[in-house]
């Protein structure tokens, strides 16, 4: 046998053996990797129980607040909670709201009302509640609301985020010295905190949450399930005579319409 | 061995916080910090793609550059250069990324500082296994230097071999 195949013959052997003396360690990865993946689906569905289930919601009535887009005497009223530096709600604003707007709010099905609602872990959260609103005192909050959400990463995490606001401002045609002076005086604080505190009284946990009819539901949804969530509601309202009961924000009891 | 299970434990991280991203998980749980608002900011979109899923890719090659170097497949040296070429780069991104924590975001997210701590450790373990593999390389061409005749008397496949 020549040196050369010797020396081949035992590096297989090596080769082998090391192969054998690995078994464990591969194991060992594989053990890893399943509690690594079994811990994060249990988080993922922590994460999914942590949030409110649809459940029926209350019909006391309260004190109309939010920014209300659509006839308020539409047979559904549609209440979103929703957090301008959440980025489910942008997603929500920015694919979703816009079919949402032309098919069902434009169309008369359903009005709908924006809620600031805040979380504590976005500092520039109630920042952007206070511009949108300020731009509102000009009857151009939803025009802000837009521009807020599809620039998110514009602002979102900046120190002082209002430089950022204030060029939407200027773009929006606003009147950007009454706008600015409403922004520093921060008179719509106490809105701001009255609409999360609706929130917090209907438990939501997260952000956007929808209260469609008498369903309140979790989540960025897509169209198709809200759409399907509105006719439900409309079906409802239609079957009782009333307007279905979103309205409950507004001021009115669900059977203010007879 | 160490490489690969840091890189497996970094993967891990990595998918959960790609999974919060793209929306599958809805929160992040984070005792220390606060981890949304910094995956949520404009510094967690690395060109186009989130930051996660590149640390995610990072992992993977990582992952099997250390596997490949564990199997023995005779390139050590080279797959632990590439290992600290690869973990050095990606030491540097997280450095930047923690910078932008502290002094832009002003929040920090403890899953991040993980994935971070864990590619500084990579970093170093591939530097010892780069010096190790040198030192094996010479240990080997020393063995079969001194395991050959003496050249006078050796024929000259004989001293090929011991070139070799």
């Amino acid at each position: 046998m020549s040196q050369k195949s010797a020396r081949a013959q035992r590096s297989n052997v090596v080769r082998t053996q090391r192969a054998a003396s690995l078994k464990p360690f591969y194991y060992g990865l594989g053990v890893v990797a399943l509690i690594g993946i079994a811990l994060i689906i249990r988080t993922a569905q922590h994460s999914d129980a942590s949030r409110p289930s649809i459940a029926n919601v209350s019909l006391t009535p309260v004190k109309a607040q939010g920014h209300l887009l659509g006839n308020p005497n539409a047979p559904v009223q549609i209440l979103e909670f929703a957090d301008f530096e959440c980025p489910h709600c942008a997603e929500f604003a920015t694919i979703t709201e816009p079919d949402v707007r032309k098919r069902i709010i434009d169309a008369g099905l359903a009005s709908y009302r924006y809620f600031d609602f805040p979380l504590e872990h976005f500092t520039n959260s109630v920042p952007a509640s206070n511009a949108a609103a300020c731009a509102g005192d000009q009857n151009k909050f939803w025009e802000m609301h837009d521009r807020l959400f599809q620039g998110q990463p514009d602002w979102s995490g900046e120190s002082n985020p209002k430089g950022v606001f204030e060029t939407y401002a200027k773009a929006l045609g606003l009147d950007v010295s009454a706008w600015d002076a409403c922004y520093d005086s921060q008179k719509h604080i106490p809105e701001i905190n009255a609409n999360r505190d609706e929130g917090l009284r209907r438990h939501v946990e997260s952000t956007p949450t929808f209260v469609i009819g008498t369903k309140q539901i979790p989540g960025a949804i897509p169209y198709d399930m809200f759409k399907a969530y509105v006719d439900t509601a409309a079906m409802e309202a239609m079957k009782n005579g009333t307007q279905s009961s979103g309205d409950s924000a507004t001021g009115k009891a669900a059977s203010a319409k007879p | 061995m160490l490489i690969a299970l840091l890189a497996l434990v970094g993967a891990l991280v990595a998918v959960y916080l790609t999974l919060f991203k793209v929306g599958v998980i809805g929160e992040l749980v984070c005792h220390i910090g606060s981890c949304e608002r910094v995956n949520t900011s404009r510094w967690a979109v690395f060109l186009g793609l989130p930051v996660a899923a590149w640390g995610l890719a990072t992992y993977i090659v990582l992952l099997v550059l250390a596997l490949m170097s564990v199997q023995r497949a005779g390139f050590e040296r080279q797959i632990a250069w590439m290992l600290v070429v690869l973990s050095g780069w990606s030491v540097l991104f997280s450095a930047w990324l923690t910078s932008k924590e502290l002094f832009v975001i002003h929040a920090i997210c403890i899953w991040c500082v993980t994935s971070a701590t864990i590619m500084t450790l990579i970093f170093f373990t591939s530097l010892v296994e780069l010096w190790r593999a040198r030192r094996a390389e010479r240990a080997e061409s020393f063995d079969t230097r001194s395991a050959a005749p003496p050249a006078a008397s050796g024929s000259g496949s004989m001293r090929g071999s011991a070139r070799g």
